[in-house]
């Protein structure tokens, strides 16, 4: 029996493939989005340095406002002392310098609304500042020195100093405060980046992993399965052999049995022919003795003994001689069948088309008398096989296509053969009575006749046929149609091959 | 030669019907001779060379022989009777059997059986067979006759 193979390896590669994707999918999504952290940290860092950038030119415009204010201050407070024009100039050079450095101030600040309402009240504290100094300067300028001097006195130029450092470290102050959120969100971001990363390395390590056992349990699989092919491989031939074997030795032994059997029935069969024939002789002086009793004494005679001698007697012995007779034919099919399965093929190189022309010339006188054309579609493949089986398959088909014609239509043989991946079908088709389907496979088996039973024969043809088609490595069938004729395909490998396993 | 001796004929057949048969179909072809019947080869083996009258210490015969012996295969006995430098080398063996069987009736010839008779069930053609080996025996017979 054919164990049935179990195919675990099929299933699995399809969950195998369907595994392996959505590992990989999700190696991607895990890459994919590694990369996106890593584009977004990016973008947050280059942000972040630029809000770090500006707390700086912040803080820098912060400090350039304060020296300038100090400086300016420092100038009129030297020139208030010195009445030295050098210290004039450089007051007016800080105090020109002192808007551009606020304007730049308020540009930078101006999206922080708590800058711009300290800005506000610093310029105001500056523009008295100022208003105060021009003043100083003007005094001053005028040689009102003395009246300066007493103005300084009472100005509270050093408290407002103090509230204008103070605005400005305040703001220097809200700018870190900022930059410290800004440093604690860059912070934040930077670890959700690393936690990505983290994750996703960990994704695609496992990924990695459960990828690397599912193959490696994949190949441990197939190479496991391939074993067990292998194994049920070698395990089929050995079957295989095993059988062939067997059933060469069992077709050697049905053989020999058939020839034993027929051999053996044909022993007792001569006895009862032999005696037959003594009963067959001795009915003569008895039928001599009662025709003599019938004429010298009919008395004696009755009516029994007259019909016994007269008819039961030669009809029993009529009857016992057409069956020993049957049965020595249908024993000679036997014997012959079985020869035929012992006898040694010796394949040939062979044009089957010449040998329908021989087998033609040699019933060319049946074929005539039962006005019948035979002929052949060339080219017919050639084939190398054992010429006597061929001869006897080819002869017996053709001479069967002369016996069963279709009463009122002239027969016709057509054969034909055609080449078919190594084997060769030669075609018997003939326009005579046809075979009813259900007798199709019948017709092959020994002593089994279809149709009417005008024809003499024993049913042995197509089984001898069969016999020697199979002995070539081949097979017949049949194709007919009640009334439109029938064809018999045999089918041969194109070279016959020894078959050499010894039982 | 004992000329005085005529020829016996020794039936090795293990069919009693057959035997009777055969019997039968020699007596009505008008041959008298005496007929040694043996249904299994050793008995028949024994005669043919042991016994005190049997062909190998007295006298010419003509064996009968069946190649279906429960015993032995007759071809057994037609090797032994045939083979070289066997007291029975020229003693005519006729081989009388079911078989047709060319490699069989061709091995026959070989081992040096003179004639070989197929057993038809046709009983005619059989007691004809049996009546021309009648006729066969007469003729070997003959110098015999002539000799007395």
């Amino acid at each position: 029996m054919l164990t049935r193979v179990s195919n675990p390896f099929v299933v699995s590669e399809g969950r195998f493939g369907r595994v392996l994707v959505s590992f990989m999918v999700l190696g991607f999504l895990a890459l994919i989005a590694a990369g996106v952290a890593a584009g977004l940290a990016t973008q947050r860092n280059e942000e972040h340095t630029g809000w770090v950038n500006h707390t700086y030119e912040v803080e820098l415009a912060i400090g350039t406002a304060r020296r300038l204010i100090e400086q300016s201050e420092a100038s009129r407070r030297g020139y208030l002392l010195t009445d030295n024009r050098e210290y004039r100039d450089a007051y007016y050079r800080w105090a020109t310098a002192l808007p551009v450095a606020l304007a730049r101030l308020r540009r930078l600040t101006h999206d922080n609304p708590r800058q711009v309402a300290a800005l506000a009240v610093l310029q105001d504290e500056i523009g008295a500042l100022l208003a105060q100094r021009t003043r100083t300067i003007a005094l001053i300028d005028a040689g009102r020195i003395d009246t300066a001097v007493a103005l300084f006195r009472t100005e509270a130029s050093v408290k407002r100093l103090a509230t204008i450092r103070n605005g400005f470290g305040t703001m220097a102050r809200e700018e870190r405060r900022l930059l410290a959120g800004r440093d604690e969100a860059q912070r934040a971001s930077v670890r959700a980046f690393y936690l990505i990363l983290g994750v996703a390395a960990v994704i695609l390590a496992l990924v990695a992993l459960v990828s690397l056992l599912t193959v490696l349990r994949y190949t441990r699989d197939l190479s496991r399965s391939r074993d067990s092919l292998r194994d049920f491989n070698e395990r089929l031939e050995e079957t295989v052999t095993e059988r062939t074997a067997d059933l060469s030795r069992a077709n050697e032994e049905i053989q020999r049995f058939a020839y034993i059997v027929s051999h053996d029935l044909r022993s007792p069969l001569v006895n009862v022919m032999g005696f037959t024939a003594e009963l067959s002789a001795a009915t003569a002086p008895l039928a001599e003795l009662l025709d003599k009793a019938e004429a010298e004494c009919p008395q004696i005679v009755g009516e029994d003994a007259r019909l016994a001698v007269r008819e039961d007697l030669p009809e029993a012995i009529g009857f016992i001689r057409t069956s020993t007779q049957k049965m020595d034919r249908l024993i000679n099919a036997i014997l012959k069948l079985s020869r035929e399965g012992r006898r040694v093929i010796t394949p040939e190189p062979i044009d089957p088309g010449a040998v329908v022309d021989t087998i033609g010339g040699s019933i060319r006188h049946l074929l005539d008398d039962r006005g019948v054309a035979l002929s052949v579609e060339r080219p017919i493949p050639p084939v190398v096989t054992d010429r006597v089986a061929i001869e006897q398959i080819l002869s017996n088909l053709i001479e069967n296509a002369t016996k069963y014609l279709q009463p009122g239509r002239p027969g016709e043989i057509v054969v034909s053969g055609e080449e078919r991946r190594g084997r060769v079908i030669l075609s018997v088709a003939d326009n005579g009575r046809g075979i009813d389907p259900r007798d199709h496979q019948r017709i092959f088996d020994l002593f089994r006749r279809s149709g009417q039973q005008d024809q003499p024969g024993e049913g042995i043809g197509l089984a001898h046929v069969r016999a020697l088609a199979y002995r070539l490595g081949g097979t017949i069938d049949v194709d007919s149609e009640l009334g439109r004729g029938s064809t018999f395909r045999l089918n041969l490998p194109k070279i016959y091959e020894v078959q050499d396993i010894k039982p | 030669m004992n000329a005085h001796q005529s020829v016996g004929i020794v039936m090795i057949e293990d069919d009693e019907g057959h035997a009777r048969l055969i019997e039968k179909n020699i007596r009505r072809a008008g041959i008298l001779n005496d007929i040694k019947h043996f249904t299994d080869g050793t008995q028949a083996l024994h005669h043919l060379f042991d016994a005190a009258d049997g062909p190998a210490k007295a006298g010419p015969a003509l064996v009968l022989l069946d190649l279906n012996l429960p015993d032995m295969s007759g071809t057994d006995i037609l090797a032994q009777i045939k083979a070289e430098g066997s007291p029975l080398k020229r003693t005519p063996v006729v081989v009388l059997t079911t078989t047709d069987d060319k490699i069989e009736i061709q091995r026959c010839y070989d081992l040096g059986c003179n004639v070989y008779i197929t057993k038809p069930v046709n009983y005619e053609s059989f007691a004809q067979a049996i009546r021309q080996l009648g006729l066969f025996l007469s003729v070997i017979q003959v110098p015999e006759v002539e000799e007395h």
